[in-house]
């Protein structure tokens, strides 16, 4: 029997929302943190149960429904408010979760001393409460409520220093960015409520196993609507531009929402929806394509940033672009394993980052860091670890899931496909090697006192770097499809065969265990080199780069698609705003509105002519009025 | 003694009434000359009630004899008011409605 109450996992952290958010200003700051931690904390134990019940339970019962109340009843169409927890969604709760509230906890002495602290943990808890709603939602309607709501908090967090231009500015651009992959999302919806005629998971599933006679051009266009909003949420080409400027917010907050869990967001919608994607022919290329063009695009980028923050949020950005690739591959399991270990591995580096940027006081330029792990060796040996487990070396968590991903696009697609991926895993052990080696290695550049972090940084980096290294059991035993997290993902309600990977391009066992050797020994080879380089060499390298500035500042500008952006619809509606404004605003519209007014004047005072102020020309027109009203009933009826 | 002549009668006197309201200027005269006119038109409804063996008439007579006397105390306020006003009861010298 399993956990039926599972409406409580996004209901305690809404519960913690309401208290802090009503009562919390008659609170101390120390109470308000305890209470929103707390909320989470107990949303994680619950999880923690129904994953128990969940592995013990027999694996075709492994899905828990749970219906609260009709929300929207229109004939055919019944939306209800319910819940839906199968290992697919179960994975994504344990990441929200557990990621979350190690967040939260680190937030209570990273955001030490703000002035908009109790509005940062109502946020951060409203936050967590609407990704769970969107994890757990039985149908597309309350998903795209979470969908939503998510975006609302990571706007709101982003600007969270409002008073700094910066950071309102990225807050609205996230938000604009995001409103155009959200536009196609409700038309998907729409869609699917036109032609199905019901937005709930199971039963659109349970239609699409069937003989359901639509037509594969509309499930395309279903299909790739709500891949449009998957590409907004997730910041993959072309919407990718959100996402750098997000780091803007709080470190945390980028740890949380802009690594963890919501950019993933658009990854797990895949995942959910894929038995259409499955019917719809020609919509895992484009997928797949537009992930692995996003995982290079962005690993470039990452190569060419200044900003700590920055490599890590272009890093992020190439990495759910190879999670998009396993779903393109049609081996989504990889990529939900890939998203777990990604959440858990860069939370530690956004976290690590964190740490370090509050012991150089505010410092995010990694040229003026250097030698940072004589300082501060935690933060720097589980940066490490996280820098590690990203690139991909063996046997951190990274290496399991990437290398799923990269064998896959063999299978599928070929070796062409390989070798961009290959070259991806190569760029990719290239910036951490060079972010490492910068930051942490060689002599340092900062002058100053280095300010230690304390038990609430050195904690969550701790236990986040020891799940990094034993989440790698779950890509265990190598070498086959078979793994233990595929064997539990297996069970979702909505997998079946199609979680596997399409036997395209069938392989040989060695052929298999030759292509990981190359891939790790390179990404081995490539992060050591970064590594000497940047620490022992690194006025040479520093000479290069300024030998190929264009090219850096390029790198640095993430291929200019700002400028870019902002020739082709910033500029142009910039100026049609300007031209409604200076035109129809105060020329049509003003004009009409005065005009009216003017008018009606000018008609009184010709009237007001008349007014002689005597009595007698008053009683003259009386007389002469009655005399004419009479004359014409006389005239008329008599 | 017939119904034209009290007809006639009643036409005069509210040509009598509508004329001296035209042309005087002191205001206590176009009130009288207000009095006039409602009288007339009573004298042409009794004529007529009688004229016509029906009391409708005669009902309408009380009735505007009940608002003439309101009218009446009415006024005559607002001619004390006109005169400490203006210092005058001249209407051809007030002209404040003038547009």
């Amino acid at each position: 029997m399993l956990f039926k109450a599972i409406y409580l996992i996004p209901l305690l952290p809404a519960i913690g929302v309401l208290i802090n958010g009503l009562l919390g200003s008659r609170f101390s700051n120390r109470v308000v943190a305890f209470i929103a931690c707390t909320s989470v904390g107990c949303s994680l134990i619950l999880a923690t149960g129904t994953l128990y019940q969940m592995l013990i339970a027999d694996p075709a019962h492994r899905v828990v429904t749970s219906s609260l109340y009709r929300w929207i009843s229109d004939g055919s169409l019944q939306i209800t408010v319910g819940f839906l927890v199968d290992p697919l969604a179960m994975a994504m709760i344990m990441v929200v979760t557990f990621v979350g509230f190690v967040i939260h906890f680190y937030s209570i002495g990273y955001m030490e001393g703000d002035s908009g602290y109790r509005r940062y943990f109502v946020c951060l808890n409203l936050f967590i409460f609407f990704m769970l709603v969107l994890v757990m939602g039985d149908n597309l309607i309350l998903t795209f409520v979470g969908w939503e709501g998510v975006g609302l908090c990571s706007y709101l967090l982003i600007g969270h220093w409002y008073e700094k231009k910066s950071a309102s500015d990225a807050g609205r651009k996230a938000f604009v960015v995001n409103r155009v992959g959200d536009f196609g999302f409700m038309l998907g919806i729409l869609l699917v409520i036109v032609t199905f005629e019901t937005v709930n998971f199971v039963e659109l599933k349970t239609i699409l196993a069937g003989s359901h006679g639509v037509a594969t051009a509309t499930l395309v266009t279903i299909s790739l609507l709500l891949f449009t909003g998957a590409v907004g949420k997730s910041a993959q080409f072309p919407l990718h531009v959100w996402l750098p400027d997000a780091m803007e917010g709080p470190t945390p907050v980028s740890a949380l929402i802009h690594a963890a869990t919501m950019v993933n967001a658009g990854v797990y919608f895949m995942c959910r929806i894929f038995p259409f994607l499955q019917q719809a022919e020609y919509v895992l290329p484009v997928i797949a394509v537009v992930g692995l063009l996003t995982a290079v695009y962005a690993a470039c980028c990452a190569v060419g940033q200044k900003d700590i923050k920055k490599v890590l949020a272009y890093s992020t950005i190439s990495q759910i672009g190879y999670m998009f690739m396993a779903v393109g591959c049609g081996i989504y399991i990889a990529g939900m394993f890939h998203l777990v270990a990604h959440g858990v591995f860069k939370g530690l580096l956004f976290l690590g980052s964190g740490a370090v940027i509050h012991a150089v006081h505010g410092e995010q330029d990694i040229a003026n860091m250097g030698g940072l792990i004589r300082s501060i060796p935690v933060a720097a040996v589980t940066f490490l670890i996280g820098l590690l487990a990203l690139a991909g070396i063996f046997p951190l968590a990274g290496f399991f899931s990437k290398d799923a991903i990269i064998m896959g696009g063999y299978e599928r697609f070929g070796l062409v496909y390989w070798l961009f991926g290959f070259g991806g895993a190569i760029l990719t052990a290239l910036y951490c090697g060079k972010l490492f080696g910068i930051a942490f290695l060689g002599k340092t550049n900062f002058t100053g006192q280095v300010h230690k972090p304390n038990f609430f940084f050195n904690a969550p980096l701790v236990i986040l770097a020891f799940c990094a290294v034993v989440l790698g059991i779950l890509g265990l035993p190598m070498f086959t499809k078979d793994t233990y997290f595929a064997f539990f993902m297996g069970s979702s309600f909505d997998l079946g065969a199609g979680g596997h990977a399409a036997h395209g391009h069938g392989m040989s066992l060695s052929l298999e265990i030759a292509f990981t050797l190359i891939v790790s020994l390179f990404a081995i080879a490539a992060i050591v080199l970064a590594l000497v380089a940047y620490s022992r060499h690194r006025k040479k390298m520093v000479d290069l780069e300024a030998r190929h500035a264009g090219l850096m500042n390029f790198l640095f500008k993430g291929f200019m698609f700002d400028d870019l952006y902002d020739m082709l619809w910033v500029r142009p509606l910039k100026w049609i705003s300007f031209y409604s404004n200076a035109v129809c605003d105060h020329k049509i519209v003003d004009g009409a509105v005065n005009g009216t007014g003017k008018v009606a004047m000018e008609a009184g005072k010709t009237l007001a002519r008349i007014q002689a102020g005597y009595v007698r020309h008053y009683a003259v027109s009386i007389v002469f009025g009655i005399f004419v009203l009479v004359g014409i009933t006389v005239m008329f009826f008599f | 003694m017939g119904f034209y002549h009290f007809l006639s009668l009643g036409i005069i006197l509210f040509t009598i009434g509508a004329v001296g309201f035209l042309i005087r200027n002191n205001t206590i005269v176009l009130l009288m000359s207000v009095e006039l006119m409602l009288n007339s038109v009573n004298l042409i409804f009794v004529a007529f009630s009688r004229y016509l063996y029906g009391t409708e008439g005669q009902i309408y007579v009380f009735i505007i004899m009940t608002i003439a006397a309101a009218e009446v105390a009415v006024g005559l306020a607002i001619v004390i008011s006109i005169y400490r006003l203006f210092g005058t009861l001249d209407i051809s010298k007030i002209k404040l409605l003038k547009g």
